[in-house]
């Protein structure tokens, strides 16, 4: 058992190094004065912090923090309950169409979305015409372009954790007299904590790494986002300012890794926790 | 049950796809002939992140002064795409900033307009300049600031100019020799994004051996009918380039992009770039000291002729302020103030030339880049040049890496033909 | 199904009543600005998905979709109506010059083509009003003109200000510029004919003499001028004249199936076909059973009640997932660079990377392997804690060794959970232009065929013919995509199926 462990911790150690690697070269780059990506050493050579107060003061560097880490946590609480809701009838009820309704939702995001930015300019420009709130610019209005494109997978995911959970649990509670949103509500939700969490960290992560959707439809100074921002650094690509963007993208890496640290034990005490109640 | 559903979410698409439809088509025109009240006309400009800072308060102040509103907004990337795609949704600036090389595309779509300028207004620009904008006989933009490439070189490593690329050759190979460098030129014969071949550097060294891309038409304009690539010049040039790479002089490399030669240079690393004023910031700040000299061609050719790029203020054909965007842009935005405020924030050589003098003045190196650029031709505006930067781009990296030249320039050719074709 | 009655209590009537008035509040807020600019079909929608919404939370039955009814509208309306929209557009020609309606193209073709008259001398120009009607007060050389589209006319009691123009004239309001602006249409229109060409405004200070060289008529249909008549030709959707040259601005027009037989037909563009396909089958099906299997892998290692600094082990794997992936795609192309890439360095080879067709293969394989092994790491945790503890338990007691416990008990319940997302996780990486795009371009490419890479997928390799050629088609591309796009449906309904008895084992 003990051999076990330490092997569990080799194998843990290696892979660790093999996800960090690549993340280490990028904070060389970014202490790299020269703002380059091709120092090419593993270690930074230099330990200038020119290029964090370059990104402060010369970028909005703090505005596009805000609007990603709002954008982003809006998207991934709401997608999340709406995917939850869906998952739980699919999961729960049988009805005509069910099973043509779950293969469709996961065909039709197969479609290769930057395609999609012409019909998707068409929806928003109506919509910024009559509903300005939801429309170009506005964070609304691409938190819930980001739902739409995530909830089809989301829906999966957790309704795949839903059929794991005894059915017998919610089918006690509707025996009890309770309404199925209440079975849902009180069993199905709390017993769920961990898909539920890893599904909101999911989208969260990659909403605040989209770049496609965003830097079509949030072009104003207030309205971008990290990803955006960032990428206009890179924009001129024989201006790219290497240096910069390295900060920028590991600053990036922190609120996910707060929410993570957040949501983790609800990933880990989830079920046990729930299974105490059941 | 389902059944209600299921029709219900065939008619709401159904609904979305005629909406969005009208929307495309008929609606066009309607928002922008809704009489606007005066005190909401927004003139809305579009540039990227330095040229925005720089604009802001000229667009203020030209707002103030006539009584409206004016946006300026940063569109980080894809500036070109997201013009054209929010253009024709209705949804476009009134004035853009981008690279002349955009005109054919644009004007082909009917998204810019011409900009009339009397002779008098035309001849206060650089010559490059006035005929980088010029397309089909029309004025289409004006002219900020002009772009090329040309020689860095680290003086104390070279104090001397090469008088041609075979000498510089030379000199870099001897200092590598001695140990002084690790690489003979900085030479960004890739891309910065992707594996594939740099046309834009590579360009001065194939027009010094000769040859060319498409021929000229008599209004001046590239001409798409005459091919370059695939004729004998073309074989001869890359020939040429093929013995300065990777199996020849080792001169050229596949592994340099335009980023990592920076690198290279300012490290000292090696005795000279090729790069364009995007460089000089850098190089600055790490202290190299350097001199800039046009790129020299091969011994006894042709000059070696670097592209041009002239960035320009563009009238959005659909915007809908057309009338105030005119004024603003053949008013405010051609004067030198502007063009003076645009250096400033980034040392680009303008192409004004009341604002080049007063910037030569204040940098040398604006002069130099001025003297590299004499040879220079604009980069072709023409939608057709499209087809040439993909298999141009592999013909160059084959060339390189050392692939036998006359089927590679083949296949280019036939590639481009085929796509012109179309 | 049958135990949805209404539950009489207070708080669920109130609950009720509360969603009754918020979806009557959306709605007549969604209806307002309709109702205004009259869309009708705008209403219409807004109507029928409020009448769904009321019929759905309203009734006692009708169970599943009250909680399928946002779902259902937001795919609807941001994945289903693009995918449809798209599909429309394969069957048009639309892409550069192609873009906009043939009014579009006929008055930009008349407006590039007005010359200025060389030499001649440019106006002050002030907009002013007369009786509602627009006039241009034009000053030149001391001299004030008022001009209509009548013609140019002498003005008498012209007061000139500063720079030459005309502040202010008896009988006419002179208009500010927020004023001239809000009728720049009017303004630009206006076309003042003189002798030997017209005046027009260049701003709204300023006009000048000029001739449109190109006009558009209506009898013939054509567009006549510089000594040549282009004919409208509906099937191009372009101008063309008797000699075979086009006008640049042309139109949209309907094609037909056009682009979907030139998808399957031209030899340009299925030539290579096969090849593209089946490395594209092998790059999307590695990257999805390599993701998956170290994902696995590390969230089994770190699944075992001793295993201590979890939580730290945790959050580092994660990280490559939480970076940009853009970022880490232009950083991963830099390591393998031959000379200056960090790979090289550190392992002190000299291997050209992304320049040989199967070194390249293997680098965007790694690069991907890096990028998606956490998502699968994530999910498996996830998943690794829905399994009781008690399965595990009771076949140690049978007496199972923990090779057997982990395929008979822990990787069918794994792939319960995991295995549709396997199948989107290929959808997506089938298409995973981002992928490839960032690190090899699609390269490297054989000198003798510059159309076809060695990393190429079909959505790169599309993508380069449909926009490669001159300026984008994109009625091609969505030719093409609705192709990639049936390809990827197809084989996901198809792995799907295969799947299905592990996702219903215990339904």
């Amino acid at each position: 058992m003990r051999s076990g462990l330490v092997l569990r911790h080799l194998v843990a150690i290696t892979v660790t190094a093999f996800a960090l690697f690549p993340i280490l070269f990028v904070i060389s780059s970014a202490l790299n004065p020269l703002g380059t990506l091709s120092s090419a050493t593993l270690f930074p050579s230099g330990a200038g912090l020119a290029n964090v107060t370059d990104l402060f003061e010369t970028t909005a560097f703090p505005t596009w923090y805000l609007n990603s880490v709002l954008i982003a946590g809006l998207t991934a609480v709401l997608s999340v309950t709406v995917s939850a809701v869906s998952a739980y009838a699919f999961s729960r009820f049988r009805f005509a169409g069910r099973r043509t309704g779950l293969v469709a939702l996961l065909v039709i995001q197969a479609f290769p979305q930057f395609l999609a930015i012409v019909p998707l300019y068409v929806i928003f420009s109506v919509i910024s015409d009559n509903w300005p709130v939801f429309g170009l610019n506005s964070i609304w209005g691409v938190v819930l372009l980001y739902i739409g494109g995530q909830v089809g997978v989301n829906t999966w995911l957790i309704k795949g954790f839903f059929d794991t959970i005894p059915r017998e649990l919610d089918e006690a509670m509707l025996i009890d007299g309770c309404t199925p949103t209440q079975a849902f509500r009180k069993v199905i939700l709390p017993l769920s904590a961990p898909i539920l969490s890893i599904s909101a960290l999911l989208v969260f992560i990659g909403t605040i790494n989209e770049f496609l959707i965003a830097s079509v439809f949030l072009t104003g100074d207030d309205a971008r986002t990290l990803a955006v921002g960032l990428f206009s650094l890179l924009a001129d690509q024989r201006n790219a300012n290497f240096g910069m963007f390295a900060v920028g993208t590991l600053l990036t890496a922190i609120p996910t890794v707060v929410v993570f640290q957040f949501l983790q034990r609800y990933i880990v005490h989830g079920l046990t926790a729930g299974a105490v109640k059941g | 049950m389902p059944r209600p559903m299921k029709t219900l979410a065939g008619a709401l698409a159904l609904g979305l796809v005629l909406t969005a439809c009208g929307g495309n088509t008929q609606a066009q025109g309607q928002p922008s002939s809704a009489p606007a009240a005066a005190g909401d006309t927004t003139l809305l400009i579009w540039a990227d992140q330095m040229r925005s800072d720089t604009l802001k308060p000229f667009a203020e102040a030209f707002a103030k002064e006539n009584g409206i509103k004016a946006e300026v907004v940063v569109v980080a990337q894809n500036q070109q795409q997201t013009f054209t795609t929010a253009s024709q949704a209705g949804k476009g600036p009134d004035v853009v900033v981008g690279a002349h090389d955009w005109i054919g595309n644009l004007v082909q779509n009917g998204l810019i307009d011409p900009i009339q300028m009397t002779e008098d207004q035309l001849a206060g620009y650089v010559d490059v300049a006035r005929k980088a904008v010029t397309y089909d006989g029309q004025v289409y933009g004006v002219p900020y600031a002009v772009e090329n490439l040309a020689l860095f070189r680290n003086t104390e490593l070279a104090p001397e100019a090469p008088g041609s690329f075979d000498e510089l050759v030379e000199t870099g190979k001897r200092l590598k020799a001695a140990g002084k460098v690790k690489e003979i030129v900085g030479y960004p014969v890739s891309q910065q994004d992707g594996q594939s071949g740099d046309t834009y550097h590579l360009y001065p060294l194939y027009t010094s051996a000769g040859a060319h891309l498409f021929g000229t038409t008599a209004g001046g304009d590239p001409d798409p009918s005459e091919l370059g690539v695939g004729e004998k010049e073309s074989v001869a040039a890359f020939e040429r380039i093929a013995r300065l790479g990777e199996k020849g002089d080792g001169a050229l490399k596949r592994s340099f992009t335009s980023d990592n030669s920076a690198a290279a240079f300012n490290e000292g690393r090696t005795a000279f770039m090729v790069a364009g004023p995007w460089r000089l910031a850098d190089a600055r700040k790490a202290g190299v000291k350097y001199d800039i000299t046009p790129v020299p061609g091969f011994k006894g050719a042709e000059p070696a002729r670097p592209f041009v790029g002239v960035q320009s203020f563009f009238v959005a054909s659909k915007g809908k302020n057309k009338a105030l965007a005119q004024e603003f842009v053949t008013g405010t935005l051609a004067s030198a103030e502007v063009a003076r405020a645009l250096f400033d924030a980034e040392p680009r050589m303008p192409a004004l030339n009341e604002a080049l003098t007063y910037a030569a003045g204040k940098d040398p190196d604006v002069a130099k880049f001025q003297a590299a650029a004499e040879n220079g031709t604009p980069l072709p505006a023409i939608p057709q040049m499209v087809a040439i930067w993909g298999p141009f781009n592999t013909l160059i990296h084959a060339a390189v890496k050392g692939e036998p030249v006359p089927p590679a320039v083949e296949a280019a050719a036939k590639a481009i033909a085929e796509q012109l074709e179309q | 199904m049958a135990t949805g009655a209404w539950p009489g209590s207070a708080g669920g009537i109130a609950l009720r009543v509360l969603v009754l008035g918020l979806i009557v509040a959306v709605a007549l807020w969604a209806v307002a600005p309709l109702v205004a600019a009259e869309n009708w079909i705008g209403v219409g929608i807004v109507v029928v998905v409020t009448a769904a919404g009321l019929l759905v939370y309203l009734t006692p039955r009708r169970l599943p979709a009250k909680y399928l009814l946002p779902t259902t509208l937001l795919v609807l309306a941001f994945q289903v109506f693009p995918v449809v929209h798209t599909m429309s557009l394969a069957l048009t020609n639309i892409g550069d010059g192609h873009l906009g309606s043939k009014q579009d193209a006929i008055t930009a073709i008349e407006t590039s083509s007005v010359k200025r008259r060389p030499g001649s001398a440019e106006f002050r120009l002030t907009v002013a009003e007369k009786d509602g009607d627009l006039v241009f007060l034009l000053a030149e050389g001391g001299r004030a003109y008022t001009g209509t589209a009548e013609g140019l006319r002498p003005l008498e009691g012209a007061t000139l200000g500063a720079g030459g123009r005309i502040t202010a004239a008896d009988g006419y309001t002179v208009l500010t510029a927020g004023q001239a602006s809000a009728r720049g249409s009017e303004i630009t229109e206006l076309v003042v004919p003189v002798e030997g060409g017209a005046i027009r405004s260049q701003g709204l200070s300023r006009a000048y003499r000029g001739t449109a060289t190109l006009a558009y008529d209506a009898v013939c249909d054509c567009v006549t001028g510089q000594d040549r008549i282009w004919r409208a030709d509906e099937e191009q959707g372009r101008f063309v004249s008797d000699d075979g040259q086009a006008l640049a601005q042309g139109w949209q027009v309907d094609v037909g199936l056009a682009n979907l037989t030139t998808a399957l037909t031209n030899p340009k563009i299925n030539a290579h076909f096969l090849g593209v396909f089946g490395w594209n089958l092998v790059y999307a099906t590695s990257v999805v059973v390599l993701t998956a299997a170290l994902g696995v892998a590390v969230a089994l290692v770190l699944h075992h009640p001793r295993m201590r600094a979890v939580r730290a082990y945790r959050t580092l794997i994660v990280l490559p997932y939480a970076m940009p992936a853009f970022a880490m795609l232009l950083v991963w192309r830099d390591m393998f660079n031959t000379d200056f890439g960090l790979i090289n360095k550190m392992l002190g080879l000299d291997v050209d990377w992304l320049g040989a067709p199967l070194t390249a293969r293997l680098s965007v394989l790694l690069v991907q392997l890096w990028l998606g092994f956490p998502y699968m790491f994530l999910i498996a945790t996830g998943a690794l804690q829905t399994i009781p503890s008690e399965y595990l338990e009771a076949a140690q007691v049978d007496g199972a060794t923990a090779w057997q416990r982990f395929v008979k008990v822990t990787l069918p319940l794994l792939m319960l959970a995991l295995a549709p997302l396997l199948v989107s996780s290929f959808a997506f990486n089938f298409n995973n232009f981002n992928g490839i795009f960032l690190v090899t371009a699609g390269g490297p490419f054989p000198a003798d065929n510059p159309t076809m890479g060695a990393t190429d997928l079909l959505i790169t390799y599309t993508f380069r013919l449909a926009f490669g050629q001159q300026g984008a088609q994109y009625g091609l591309a969505s030719a093409m995509s609705v192709y990639v796009y049936l390809i990827v449906a197809v084989l996901s309904i198809i792995s799907f199926r295969r799947t299905r008895a592990f996702q219903e084992v215990d339904r």
